[in-house]
């Protein structure tokens, strides 16, 4: 046992401090980290306040009024608070309980999302006469400066945007003419404030009342509430959808990490024939069960780090409710029995073959049976309990994933299913090693021609 | 030819030990005991069976038939930490650096204790690598490998020391220090059993030799005895006058069966009655020598010997084998 735990920790070792893996699973979170905190950060530095003039040319002059109000200080503000209350709603219950119970957490909510939209923008809204020389008007936007009053752009109406002249078919629209390089959120505002201020005026024009057209034309986005035997509740798809995947791709990537070390170490010591010495002190099952428990640990790891860093970011949105604790539970079951599958799976590939490009055609039947739970996804999490996700869940090697899934699912399985998964789950670790042991023992001191599924079973006989 | 003992306190002992590869026979029903304190050699050209034979004695490859016992247990994997296995197919930890590595060797072997740093670093130092402790394998040549490989088996001071090709790849210093070192773990009390293709090695350094042709055992004595058995009752002779008509003179000796010329010296075959001193001075006698001496057989000639009586070799064969051992 000793022996076993020494080529474990020097396994884990090997692995866990080679630059690549360093680089793959340590600095890859810190990178998505740092763009979620820094680079808003960054952006918004780069948004500087805006002080400028919209000139406007409003044959019609029943538009720039509208317009004016839209672009002032207020209606930019008015527009963030729509916003804010638009997120509330989409906003699962736990995080408004939270921020109602939390004044300093919803205010400093605000304040992020002020952040995020940056600084509320002063713009003046000047009428220019129908008969003003247009190029020279133009020239205003080359010159000055649009953080102390210079001209941000230039419109022009067409005459027929508002009423339709007769003789010609349908509205017309507006011509824009802008500075270079002006902030595409400032060009939006604009646009967005010409369509509402014109669709206002063309109302008005056929004598109709503009605020109760607008009320008639809206129907309120609602939230589905799911009715299920315990009640009542909120359904929230975009987490339904994406927790399932979530602890999905936690499992795979880490068993399929872990697995490919195996593989890789294994050939290693096998091309280098350090093996032959290393079983001068050690039998074969030493040597293979070390190495899986050493590359277990590699896979918990990351496992862990993984999942500490989604659950981090649960509570940082207050989301943890959604997660029932003992899912972390069940994912470090499924995770055990999913590994310990692949990876002797992977042992008995790394010991059979020569070198790595030999290994390619042995490891597609693997990749491709691993591959299945991803094409299984979508039908298995809208439907979690159809007869196809009962047996996908119950049929090694793939159950572990798919129980995953439907334990992660708005509709979990009974407990039943849950522990004759692991019970089969259990069965087949024991078959798989079984067959990889055989493999792994007659494979490593094998060197030459690498061999085909028909050598493989009669190294299984043989052993 | 072959002795058959039973040795309750044998180093290693087989009995009628067979495995087959397929169709082909590697080892034959092999029997062989190795006392303990003795140093063995076990030679064969490539292909007859030795590093098959000793697998099976380390419980890395498994008889088909058969029994074996090695330090008295019925497997070397409960033994196994009392002895030192030199692979032929060896290697090292390439990124693992040479200290850590002899390290990991000593505790797996269960060798490992307070001084264990001291005892690797004692040994790099007598192997000529005091300053290799820190680099990574990977720099070293491959005959330094060698010699950190060399050490990795004796790191943990065995009773039994198994040496597959441990003279293959070495240049003649790192060979000489090799034989010093085996004969000092021999002197230290160790078992060592060690393999070659190259038989001459195997003269300069065994007091037993085992010879393994095909998988069969072909020969299991004393080298002195092997040299006293195989007496080809030849005398190498040169003449101070190359031009003289060696054969038809020494021919006409009554003790001298025949002449054979060959790379400027003659092989003069002495007849079976004939007393090999009386021989000797009755050729010096009759044609002035620049050397005369008996022949002492080399274990080549010996192997080649034995397999040549028993599968009646052509002769191109017999070339091909010859060179196969050197």
């Amino acid at each position: 046992m000793k022996k076993i735990l020494h080529i474990a920790w020097r396994e884990f070792l090997a692995t866990v401090l080679t630059k690549a893996f360093l680089i793959g699973v340590l600095v890859l979170p810190v990178i998505i980290g740092v763009m979620v905190i820094v680079l808003p950060i960054l952006i918004n530095e780069e948004a500087p306040k805006i002080d400028g003039e919209v000139a406007l040319v409003d044959p019609s002059g029943a538009v720039t009024a509208t317009v004016a109000e839209y672009l002032s200080p207020e209606g930019f503000v008015e527009r963030r608070r729509e916003i804010e209350e638009s997120i509330d709603e989409v906003m699962p219950d736990a995080v408004k309980e939270m921020t109602a119970a939390n004044p300093a957490a919803s205010k400093m909510m605000e304040q992020q999302l002020d952040q995020a939209l940056g600084d509320v923008p002063t713009i003046q809204v000047t009428e220019l006469s129908t008969g003003a020389d247009l190029e020279a008007e133009k020239q205003a936007l080359l010159t000055g400066d649009i953080q102390s009053g210079g001209r941000l752009a230039v419109v022009v109406l067409h005459d027929n945007a508002v009423r339709v002249i007769d003789g010609q078919e349908g509205y017309g629209t507006y011509d824009l003419y802008i500075r270079e390089k002006l902030d595409d959120r400032i060009t939006d505002a604009i646009r967005d404030a010409l369509r509402g201020a014109i669709v206002e005026a063309r109302i008005s024009g056929e004598g109709l009342d503009p605020v109760s057209i607008q009320a008639m034309t809206q129907v309120a986005r609602v939230r589905p509430k799911e009715v299920s035997a315990k009640g009542e509740r909120e359904a929230n798809e975009l987490i339904n959808m994406l927790l399932p995947m979530g602890f999905m791709a936690l499992l795979l990537v880490s068993v399929m990490t872990a697995g490919q070390q195996l593989m890789t170490t294994t050939i290693e010591e096998k091309s280098s024939r350090v093996v032959e010495v290393l079983l001068s002190a050690v039998s074969p099952i030493q040597l293979m069960t070390g190495k899986i428990l050493g590359q277990l640990g590699v896979g918990f790891l990351m496992l862990s780090l993984y999942s500490a860093l989604g659950i981090a970011t649960l509570v940082s949105f207050a989301l943890m409710g959604l997660v029932d604790p003992w899912l972390f539970f069940y994912l470090m079951i499924f995770f055990l029995i999913a590994y310990l599958v692949v990876a002797s799976l992977m042992a008995a590939i790394g010991a059979a073959v020569n070198d790595i490009r030999e290994a390619q055609s042995l490891l597609t039947p693997v990749m491709l049976i691993i591959m299945v739970p991803w094409l299984l996804w979508m039908p298995i999490t809208r439907d979690p309990n159809s007869l196809f996700a009962t047996i996908t869940s119950l049929l090694p090697p793939i159950n572990s994933f798919v129980m995953m899934l439907r334990l992660t699912s708005t509709t979990p399985p009974p407990g039943w299913q849950v522990w004759l998964s692991i019970a089969i789950g259990a069965l087949s670790v024991y078959a798989a090693i079984w067959l990889s042991a055989k493999v792994f023992r007659v494979g490593l001191l094998m060197y030459g021609k690498p061999p085909n599924l028909k050598t493989l079973v009669r190294w299984v006989r043989m052993a | 030819m072959t002795t058959t003992r039973t040795d309750q306190d044998a180093a290693i002992s087989l009995r009628g030990l067979t495995k087959t590869f397929g169709s082909k026979a590697a080892v034959r029903d092999l029997d062989l005991v190795v006392p303990q304190g003795s140093l063995y050699g076990f030679i064969g050209p490539n292909g007859a069976g030795k590093t098959t034979t000793i697998r099976m004695i380390m419980s890395i490859l498994f008889p088909d038939a058969g029994e074996l016992a090695v330090l008295g247990h019925k497997s070397a994997l409960e033994a196994k930490d009392r002895i030192g296995y030199l692979p032929e197919e060896r290697g090292v930890y390439k990124k693992m650096k040479v200290g850590a590595f002899l390290r990991l060797m000593a505790v797996l072997k269960d060798a490992d204790g307070p001084g264990m740093k001291e005892r690797v670093q004692r040994w790099l130092e007598r192997v000529g690598l005091g300053d290799v402790a820190h680099k990574k394998c990977e720099e070293l040549s491959k005959g330094m490998q060698q010699k950190i490989q060399f050490i990795a088996a004796v790191i943990h001071e065995p009773d039994l020391l198994i040496l597959d090709e441990p003279f293959s790849g070495l240049d003649p210093v790192n060979m000489r220090l090799l034989k010093d070192l085996i004969l000092e773990q021999h002197q230290r009390g160790a078992t060592v059993l060690f393999s070659t293709h190259v038989m001459y090695q195997a003269e300069q350094l065994c007091d037993h030799i085992i010879m393994i042709h095909d998988g069969l055992k072909v020969l299991d004595d004393p080298l002195s005895a092997i040299r006293a058995n195989y007496d080809p009752r030849a005398v190498l002779f040169e003449p101070q006058d190359p031009a003289v008509d060696v054969a038809g003179t020494l021919g006409a000796l009554p003790q001298v069966e025949g002449v054979i010329a060959s790379d400027g010296h003659y092989r003069v075959q002495l007849a079976e009655d004939s007393d090999a001193a009386t021989a000797v001075q009755a050729i010096a006698a009759r044609l002035a020598p620049s050397r005369v001496e008996l022949y002492r057989p080399t274990l080549e000639d010996v192997f080649i010997q034995i397999v040549t009586e028993a599968n009646a070799l052509a002769d191109q064969e017999t070339k091909d084998l010859r060179e196969a051992l050197t």
